[in-house]
């Protein structure tokens, strides 16, 4: 990868379940500065393409770079670039928020002293400072998916990646972590996020992906998405149904009112 | 919903569909397991039914044996009272049984299992939502116990010609009673579960379950230990049927159903209808009585709404590692992952109680084996062979005492491997569903396997040590023995370390809810063996020279010299290779 702005890109991604194709071929490019939204109907692939951005999940064949590292044959080297948020915050019930800060800090070999800083920062930044010594089974689960983004934040990373991160969150909440999303970046990083409330990816994202049944169908801002949708002032809803065949859902939406 | 406002007709087919619900799952669940659970399920159903036929079969013979009027006129032994008691102390068991048991069963039905707000949203009477778990809570225990009670009870009935009216009343007094329990149960699961969070009580429930089993199945060997060889006296069997017979007082109405039951049987019709009489009116009042006010506590919020504040923790104590002389050590020599993933361990591991009640196994083992290992100690070689040495070459006396002084280090190292069985052999299934933060994390494969080999060694060292040195100091043994047994000790448990951790890895799941239910599958159960065998074998090549040399006459410098060689080699081989045969395979763990 020549482009030292592009820092997420896959190749002709692909993943097999047997017979089954999870991935097929998909190709794109996250460039710094840009918060790239991935867009899909439940089952189409979106957590699997993620899993392998953060090298959670070996692909059956392509390629996955992520800061200019190989996820495959440099993993350490693209992980510690990386932020990852999952769908489910499954993380050690029996630590406190900040210990497991604390835990992120080892393990992505941080400073002591900048460890402890970096803590109360983003403690106070997400509102679980009095919070922070009780144990994470006791946290609600917006509480749980802040404190799951908190430990992606904690060594700064370039390339930040979130599997629904809004989901099961107060609007208070939710606002929050679509501002922190912009400063990153704003500040330079890549943010690649899932989701499926088209409204915050219309309103936060840069560019969008679509992938339905493991493809890529579509990549592009919201003005390229709409002259593939052939609609001049359709929405991101419109341009999502009549991409993945789901137009004929809304018509009998239409109908039952 | 007021249970009051629903119609009638609508209350015993919600309760029908309910418990119709929970066959069918019981039954999906039989139908999708593998198949030699089903055969299992199978032979353990055929061999229960076979049991209880067997508890009828003896219990009609020794009850007619005991009602024999021979009997009577040899021992001068009365044994009628003592026959009338028995209906008195099977309810009694069945009442506390269901009572203690249920209580468990019964916080995980209306707290943890998750479908209550399901049931109680959709049209159903909350009664009858309510009915259906208590039954679910009783039905287990409730069979367990009228397997061994109800065979007796009719056996009872039929050596002592009791009328037909006796059995289906024994029935219906045993389902009251255990519905009784089980609604007494229900309150007090509530009374708790406002005072503390449902799942720590579980914690402390499974911790409490497991350390009290096990002292049960061991209780055998203490006793064993100190009273050798003592059976139960005449004398005993005959307080014990006196005590029994004394317990069976009008007095307890716990007594009545029995006392009731029996006069039933007997033909005494005004006593027996009063006593049975008044059992099932109280049994009603008290199950109605536990079942509405369940049924308000849970709908108003008032069982759900903790009132003991949690105790917070200072931020000074919890913000993490402390440095302390080890810390600081640890610090120099070991990546901050390895550190960090040993404080993460180690702080999980203490603060969930399920692990604890896993843990607490060895060092019951180690308690007891080592009590044992010191009565065994104080006797003299003549009491193992049971004969007079003379006749026996002095070269096997000489070996067997030197065998004798290291049973210290193989009671260490017992006590290494089943504290290593869990820590190691489970060490990465003990991750669970959180394994996504390690596998995300810039930590290298051999990082993560130092940290899960420390993480195992570490604890099982400081326990085993600690019954090293404990009875090294009891037992005075020389300073040149007790180093070589604690370079004995470190080797082993790393060499089974390295064995265990190797097959965790390639049997890691992490896939289980229930840290009790995490298994390292078919390969960590052969780590475990492969451990058993390796063990023996790397102490017999420690201790073996020494045994050759004292046998053979030669200085014991040469046997301490030969065997640390050989077993240094063979369990330094067993530390280091499996685990670097494994480190590829743990880049790829969890992948799908």
């Amino acid at each position: 990868m020549s482009d030292p702005s592009i820092l997420i890109a896959t190749t002709d991604l692909v993943k097999r379940y047997g017979e089954n194709i999870a991935v097929n071929h998909v190709s794109f490019e996250v460039h710094a500065g840009e918060v790239f939204g991935f867009l899909g109907p439940n089952g189409a692939g979106k957590t699997t393409t993620i899993k392998i951005i953060v090298g959670l999940l070996q692909p059956s064949s392509g390629k996955v770079m992520v800061a200019g590292y190989d996820v495959q044959s440099q993993p350490l080297q693209a992980k510690a670039t990386s932020g990852y948020v999952p769908d489910t915050p499954n993380l050690y019930a029996k630590l406190t928020g900040r210990e497991l800060l604390h835990f992120v800090g080892d393990l992505y070999d941080l400073k002591r002293d900048q460890v402890q800083h970096r803590i109360d920062e983003l403690l106070r930044t997400f509102d679980l400072s009095a919070a922070a010594n009780d144990t994470i089974d006791s946290y609600s689960h917006g509480m749980q998916q802040k404190i799951s983004l908190a430990a992606a934040l904690m060594h700064d990373p370039k390339v930040l990646v979130l599997d629904e991160p809004t989901v099961g969150l107060d609007p208070k909440s939710a606002r929050l972590i679509k501002d922190i999303l912009r400063q990153m970046a704003d500040r330079g990083a890549a943010v690649f996020l899932s989701t499926h409330i088209l409204e915050i990816a219309e309103r936060m994202c840069d560019r969008i992906g679509i992938i339905n049944k493991g493809e890529l169908i579509a990549v592009g801002t919201m003005e390229e998405l709409r002259s593939l949708g052939k609609a001049g002032g359709a929405s991101l809803e419109d341009i999502f149904l009549s991409l993945t065949g789901g137009a004929e859902v809304a018509e009998i939406a239409e109908i039952l009112k | 919903m007021n249970p009051a406002a629903l119609p009638a007709g609508r209350f015993l087919p919600s309760v029908w569909k309910l418990l119709l619900l929970r066959l069918r799952i019981s039954l999906n669940s039989f139908r999708h397991a593998r198949t030699r659970a089903k055969i299992g399920i199978i032979i353990l159903t055929v061999l229960v039914l076979a049991f209880a036929a067997g508890i009828f079969t003896v219990s009609w013979l020794l009850l007619g044996f005991l009602r024999s009027p021979q009997l009577l006129r040899f021992t001068g032994v009365n044994p009628a009272p003592f026959l009338e008691a028995v209906p008195v102390l099977i309810f009694t068991v069945l009442f506390l049984g269901i009572l203690l048991s249920s209580f468990g069963v019964l916080l995980q039905a209306l707290y943890l299992s998750g479908d209550m707000d399901f049931l109680l949203t959709s049209p159903v009477p909350i009664r009858a939502v309510f009915i259906t778990k208590l039954m679910q809570a009783v039905l287990p225990n409730f069979g367990l116990i009228a397997l061994f009670g109800l065979p007796v009870l009719y056996g009872l009935g039929i050596t002592g010609g009791y009328n037909f009216l006796y059995y289906p009343l024994v029935v219906l007094i045993m389902i009251l009673l255990a519905l009784t329990a089980a609604g007494i149960s229900a309150l007090f699961v509530m009374l708790v579960a406002r005072l503390f969070p449902p799942r720590r009580v579980a914690e402390l429930l499974g911790f409490v379950g497991a350390t009290l089993s096990l002292l049960c199945s061991q209780f055998g060997s203490l006793t064993r230990l100190y009273r050798p060889g003592r059976d139960i006296s005449g004398n005993q069997v005959d307080a014990l049927f006196n005590g029994l017979t004394k317990l069976n007082t009008p007095w307890l109405p716990l007594n009545w159903a029995g006392q009731g039951l029996v006069e039933l049987g007997q033909g005494h019709w005004l006593s027996g209808v009063l006593l049975v009489g008044v059992t099932v009116g109280l049994c009603g009042t008290i199950f109605w009585f536990t079942l509405v006010t369940a049924e308000h506590w849970y709908y108003t919020g008032w069982a759900s709404m903790q009132v003991v504040a949690r105790r917070k923790r200072s931020a000074a104590r919890s913000s993490m590692p402390r440095s302390s002389g080890l810390g600081t050590l640890f610090k120099k020599i070991l990546p901050a992952p390895v550190r960090g993933i040993l404080s993460k361990d180690f702080l999980v591991l203490r603060r969930d109680l399920r692990n604890l009640s896993q843990l607490v196994t060895p060092i019951i083992f180690g308690i007891i084996y080592s009590l044992v290992y010191l009565q065994a100690g104080s006797r003299s070689f003549s009491d193992f062979t049971g004969s007079n040495m003379s006749g026996m070459p002095a070269w096997l006396i000489g070996s067997f005492s030197s065998l004798l002084a290291y049973g210290n280090v193989g009671l260490a190292l017992l006590v290494g491997w089943t504290l290593l069985s869990r820590l190691a052999g489970m060490s990465f299934s003990a991750e669970g569903k959180n394994y996504w933060l390690l596998k995300a994390s810039p930590v290298r494969s051999s990082h993560l396997l130092i940290a899960k080999f420390l993480v195992g060694y570490l604890p099982a060292l400081a326990l085993g040590l600690f019954f090293l040195v404990g009875l090294s100091i009891l037992q005075h043994t020389p300073i040149v023995g007790f180093l070589y047994s604690l370079l004995v000790v470190m080797m082993c448990l790393a060499g089974l370390d390295g064995i265990m951790l190797a097959f965790g890895v390639a049997g890691a799941n992490f896939t289980w809810e229930d840290p009790r239910r995490m298994n390292a599958g078919l390969r960590g159960c052969l780590g475990s063996l492969v451990a058993v065998a390796a063990g023996p074998i790397m102490f017999g090549l420690f201790v073996g020279p020494l045994l050759i040399a004292a046998a053979l006459n030669f200085p014991s410098f040469y046997g301490y010299l030969t065997g640390a060689l050989l077993g240094g080699v063979v369990s330094a081989f067993c530390t280091f290779f499996p685990p670097w045969i494994m480190r590829g395979r743990v880049a790829h763990l969890s992948d799908v």
